[in-house]
């Protein structure tokens, strides 16, 4: 799949799951997947200028009867998490998370961003899955769906290069 | 002016309106005032302003009155940008600016070195923001915020003076569920669902 095709396949995942407001931060990886949200009349778009108030945005939101996504890169995730903390999970708030992994095996970017996202999600007892190949996607989407209702807890689906429909580098400098 | 006397004011008027307040002092003043499910105290600071706009976008046809203040919004300016650019026209969005962190130790805000909370937030997008500066102007102003139907920013300079009252009945959790379950039977929908036992199925 380009990367078009695994957006549209990652979109067609979030609204089978019965997302209907996503909160977002770029990411160049995440452009295109962006752009299908951006058009998608069926679902309420938020552009975040930073991560953590997308946590309080969908808190909101599905306090009120929406089924939320925040998509960002591990970096914002890391922003977010005092939110995640004092307020997904101190109420007992469901959000499904999809994060980009920058710095995962084959991406040139933010190391050791990559190399703590793992850690710090286990260490706020998040559960996760990594995210490879695009035909799954939209199945992942919706079984992390039906375990953050089902948990009261955020979920994250962490996002790889190949999921997006992108090569990984494997040229040395 | 009192923050106290402001929000007895503004709980002449909030009828059914959904309320989220920002974590302190201000929060159990405004439940002594105003009790009920439909009020949402927020925990985290700097979140009530985003917690609020997600309520808004979520229910277009309900009034949400967003109870925030200065120690709060300062952590969260960014908030303001999302919240112009969203531009919910159901959000009142109040700040009480006593100049300090209250809840903290009463250690200055940058709104007691000069940072003008309703410049930056007309600087942000929302053109309909300005102070309050008499409890009587800040009731015309929520008044005509809640009737105009467009987004607005009020700031309150209040003093730090606290009112004695009882502190917050529930726990997050509870506080939660009550919200939700009162949304669900006031707009007539479902929010939690169960499923069947899958020996049914």
């Amino acid at each position: 799949m380009n990367p078009t095709e695994a957006a549209k396949t990652i979109v067609t995942g979030l609204k089978g799951a019965g997302i209907n407001l996503i909160a977002t931060l770029p990411d160049v990886n995440l452009a295109d997947l962006l752009s299908e949200i951006e058009a998608d009349r069926d679902v309420v778009h938020v552009p975040l200028c930073r991560e953590e108030e997308g946590i309080g945005i969908c808190a909101g939101a599905y306090l009120v009867g929406k089924k939320c996504a925040a998509i960002m890169q591990n970096g914002g995730f890391f922003n977010s998490n005092n939110a995640i903390v004092s307020t997904l999970l101190q109420y007992q708030i469901p959000l499904l998370l999809l994060i980009y992994y920058a710095g995962d095996i084959g991406d040139r970017t933010f190391s050791t961003t990559g190399a703590m996202t793992e850690p710090v999600l286990q260490a706020l007892g998040i559960r996760y899955y990594l995210m490879r190949d695009p035909a799954d996607a939209a199945e992942l989407i919706g079984r992390a769906q039906v375990m953050t209702e089902d948990a009261k807890r955020p979920v994250a689906l962490l996002m790889t290069k190949e999921v997006l429909g992108r090569r990984a580098l494997l040229n040395s400098l | 002016m009192k923050r106290f006397d402001c929000l007895k004011a503004l709980a002449e008027f909030a009828g059914d309106a959904l309320v989220v307040s920002s974590a302190g002092a201000m929060t159990l003043e405004w439940n002594a005032l105003h009790p009920g499910d439909g009020n949402f105290r927020v925990r985290t600071l700097g979140l009530c302003s985003s917690i609020a706009l997600g309520m808004a976008l979520g229910l277009p046809q309900r009034k949400i009155i967003a109870l925030d203040g200065d120690g709060s919004l300062l952590m969260n300016l960014n908030s303001l940008a999302t919240i112009a650019r969203m531009g919910p026209k159901n959000l009142t969005h109040i700040v009480f600016d006593n100049e300090v962190y209250e809840a903290s130790g009463s250690k200055q805000t940058a709104t007691g070195a000069g940072t003008d909370l309703v410049g930056v937030a007309r600087a942000a997008g929302i053109k309909n923001s300005q102070w309050a500066n008499s409890v009587e102007d800040f009731t015309r102003a929520v008044t005509s915020a809640m009737q105009g139907g467009e987004l607005s920013f009020i700031g309150a300079k209040v003093s730090t003076e606290r009112t004695q009252v009882p502190p917050y009945p529930i726990d997050e959790v509870e506080n939660k569920y009550r919200f939700i379950r009162y949304v669900e039977k006031t707009e007539k929908i479902e929010i939690f669902k169960t499923n069947l036992p899958a020996s049914y199925v």
